[in-house]
């Protein structure tokens, strides 16, 4: 990979006077091809770092030498020749050499292509300081190959290894690779035997390591080689081969065989290290001295491959600190961590959730026990007070009736005697004592009133109700007949005015009602001067309204409520006979059927009584 | 009416209702003897005697609540009687209650009335039963 090439001088004033203004040139030369898919990933990665450079304008010249598909010094004259013209007119202000080829391409014809121009470079062998110091000088980055760190870290990780086979070739057959080990692992033949696979055909070292001896171990460098159909096989492409049928483990030198085949190494890392170069080509193009800039080695750093190292059953506890472990397959715990988590955390609001419901359904349960025993004591309390009331009301009920019974008897014996006295003796009576015996009688006669209506009221509370449609105006204009007599007396005039009313009704506790309502009407209207009585019904949604209206002399609404309790009255008896027992028993009789009772009135403003009855329902 | 000489027979405890009755009876034009028992024993007596062949009453006036044998037994007996079920029984009580008067009737009563207070109109009452039970109300024959 030799090249031939004829220099044409720029000016080097005119380079100092565009400095300012005129974008800064940086030609950058590659190995192969554009296509080469290492180019392709070089160049994209050294635009990233111009683009990225504060002060921008800056253009870059990628050139590709085609060292592969054109070789030889002629190729290289020609290319030299091209380069020349081709930028007779553009000055370039660095010259970034991408591998040991274009750098030694650049050396050879700088002087006479790009004077004065500096030259970055990256590669794996040195220039000598001679070539560094040539012309307007050169700096850059060596790449690194960790065989003596890498070696002593696979043989830490496989102690009982006895043998190392090295892998490595290029397609000039330069050993290049051997002879670097050789010299780096001088003294390791003590510990392990070392075997140079050196420039193997495919086939031939596929079929040397998939049988290597048991305690062996491969360390791949770096191989280019042709098969036998004269197909070219990249480097990468080598250690997939060889990779896929070796039974030993492999180990390796750069972070590209990471993930193919290696288990790892003491790697170099190819972008980082032309990002840094890239950055070194922009520095001295914005006008930093060559000089000022020594030339390094890129860094390296263990690094391992997550699935091989699964596959050697190596623990990552042995690798050294600050191991970079790529690909690794998150452990079922990082993987999960936030379900897990959040899976903890339901279950432990669950648990807890089902610890207090159920720390409640005992609880529940112990208050429904003690529940249930107050239930079945106030059960049994409730039927003990309950047979003990029916006792008591029956016995109250057999009181008051044989009372109202028994008061009878004497009260005949009363009234009886003091008619006799009246019919036979009347005449041999004074005054005095004829006055007095009409007070008996009277007196007789409102005892027996009220014992009478005791009994109505108390006979209410023990008859059976009997409940049963019933057609209003009929049922009025017998009441009302009754008393047609009174009516006539006191000249009361009657207004009936209820028509087709059909209510659900008991009809003796109605009848008492009514009858009620019409004597008060008339007892308390017939002292009036034109005393008027009026009867009417109307039907609400769920009941039927009947009313009995007087022009009377009415009541303070202040008593309201006080009228319908029993033995209340509001007048003096002389005045308005009764026994306060008459409007109780209306309302008792209202209520039992499901009805109401009650009056609107005014002092002299006659008063009307309301009977509020359930509707039929047909 | 000289023929009519079969007797009333008042069971009746209390001695005012007895004696206001005998006094209404006696106001009446009629004057058919009145015979008295005073409790449901002394009515009960009377059950031989009327078996023996001494004339039935015209009618019986009970009252229901007796000492020693109620109203209700006393009517029992005798509506249970095969000879002498015939004899009308009036009910002549304070009670008006339902109960009371179910039970005289479904006992063979023939006739339920309520004791007034007002002695006029009890006056009026014993009228009335005089005439109807002893003038226009046929009694069965003696068997």
């Amino acid at each position: 990979m030799l090249f031939v090439a004829v220099v044409i001088l720029l000016s080097p004033s005119a380079a100092p006077a565009q400095k300012s203004a005129a974008p800064k040139r940086i030609l950058v030369l590659h190995w192969y091809g554009r296509d080469w898919p290492a180019n392709s990933e070089t160049e994209q990665n050294i635009q990233s770092v111009f683009q990225s450079a504060p002060d921008g304008n800056v253009e870059s010249y990628p050139e590709y030498l085609q060292a592969d598909r054109f070789p030889g010094d002629d190729q290289a004259a020609i290319l030299c020749d091209y380069l020349r013209k081709k930028y007779a007119q553009r000055p370039i202000d660095v010259l970034l050499a991408i591998g040991d080829t274009p750098l030694q391409f650049l050396l050879k014809y700088r002087h006479d292509l790009f004077q004065n121009v500096p030259i970055v470079f990256i590669g794996v062998k040195a220039p000598t300081g001679k070539e560094l110091m040539a012309g307007p000088g050169a700096t850059g980055i060596v790449y690194t190959f960790g065989y003596k760190q890498t070696l002593d870290l696979a043989l830490k990780l496989h102690p009982a290894t006895e043998h190392v086979f090295i892998v490595s070739g290029t397609l000039n057959h330069d050993k290049t690779y051997e002879e670097m080990g050789r010299e780096k692992l001088h003294g390791y033949e003590s510990r392990v035997s070392i075997t140079y696979l050196t420039d193997l055909s495919p086939k031939e070292l596929v079929d040397r390591t998939k049988s290597l001896p048991e305690r062996s171990l491969i360390l791949y460098v770096w191989q280019q080689v042709f098969d036998e159909q004269n197909k070219l096989l990249e480097t990468r492409d080598v250690l997939r081969l060889m990779a896929a049928s070796a039974r030993v483990p492999v180990y390796g030198m750069a972070s590209w065989q990471v993930g193919i085949g290696v288990i790892g190494g003491y790697v170099r890392f190819n972008t980082g290290a032309i990002a840094k170069v890239a950055e070194i080509a922009l520095q001295i193009a914005n006008g930093e001295q060559v000089r000022n800039i020594p030339v390094e080695s890129a860094a390296i750093a263990p690094m391992f491959d997550w699935h091989e190292l699964q596959r050697w059953g190596i623990s990552e506890d042995l690798l050294p600190r600050g191991s970079i472990v790529s690909a690794k397959e998150p452990g079922f715990w990082e993987q999960y961590y936030g379900r897990i988590i959040s899976a903890l955390g339901l279950l432990g609001i669950q648990t807890l959730f089902i610890a207090a419901l159920l720390v409640e359904r005992r609880r529940r349960q112990r208050a429904k026990k003690a529940l249930d025993q107050l239930n079945a004591v106030l059960e049994q309390r409730v039927e003990e007070r309950t047979a003990a009331l029916d006792a008591k009301a029956k016995e109250l009920e057999t009181f008051t009736y044989s009372v109202a019974h028994d008061l009878k008897a004497p009260l005949r014996g009363i009234d009886g005697y003091s008619r006799l006295l009246l019919e036979h003796y009347l005449p041999r009576l004074e005054e005095e004592g004829r006055h007095l015996l009409f007070a008996v009688r009277a007196s007789t006669e409102r005892m027996s009133q009220l014992i009478d209506d005791l009994l109505s009221y108390s006979r209410l509370e023990r008859r059976a109700l009997a409940c049963e449609p019933l057609e209003l105006r009929p049922f009025v204009e017998a009441l009302v007949e009754e008393q047609r007599p009174e009516l006539e007396e006191h000249q009361i005039q009657l207004t009936l005015q209820v028509n087709g009313r059909s209510v659900m009704a008991d009809a003796e506790g109605l009848t008492q009602a009514f009858r009620n309502y019409l004597d008060n009407a008339i007892k308390f209207s017939r002292q009036t001067a034109e005393p008027r009585i009026e009867i009417g019904a109307a039907e609400t949604e769920q009941s039927c309204r009947l009313w009995v209206r007087d022009n009377g002399i009415g009541f303070d609404m202040k008593y309201h409520d006080r009228i319908f309790e029993i033995f209340h009255r509001l007048h003096r008896l002389e005045d308005y006979p009764g026994t306060g027992i008459g409007l109780a028993i209306v309302r008792k009789a209202m209520e039992r059927m499901g009805g109401r009772a009650w009056a609107e009135s005014a002092v002299g403003q006659g008063a009307t009584f309301y009977l509020e009855i359930p509707k039929a329902h047909h | 009416m000289y023929f009519l000489a079969s007797p009333i027979l008042i069971v009746e405890d209390d001695p005012v209702d007895l004696d206001l009755t005998q006094r209404a009876f006696a106001m009446g034009r009629l004057a058919n003897p009145i015979e008295v028992a005073r409790d449901g024993e002394e009515a009960l007596d009377f059950i031989p005697r009327w078996e023996a062949g001494e004339p039935l009453p015209a009618v019986i006036l009970l009252d229901l609540k007796l000492p020693k044998v109620s109203g209700l037994e006393v009517l029992h007996q005798i509506k249970s009687h095969p000879r002498l079920s015939v004899i009308p029984v009036i009910i002549l009580t304070a009670s008006s209650e339902d109960r009371d008067i179910q039970d005289a009737y479904r006992l063979g009563g023939n006739s339920y009335i309520t004791k007034p207070v007002d002695f006029e109109k009890f006056v009026e009452i014993a009228a009335q039963i005089e005439i109807y039970w002893c003038v226009l109300n046929t009694p069965p024959r003696q068997p």
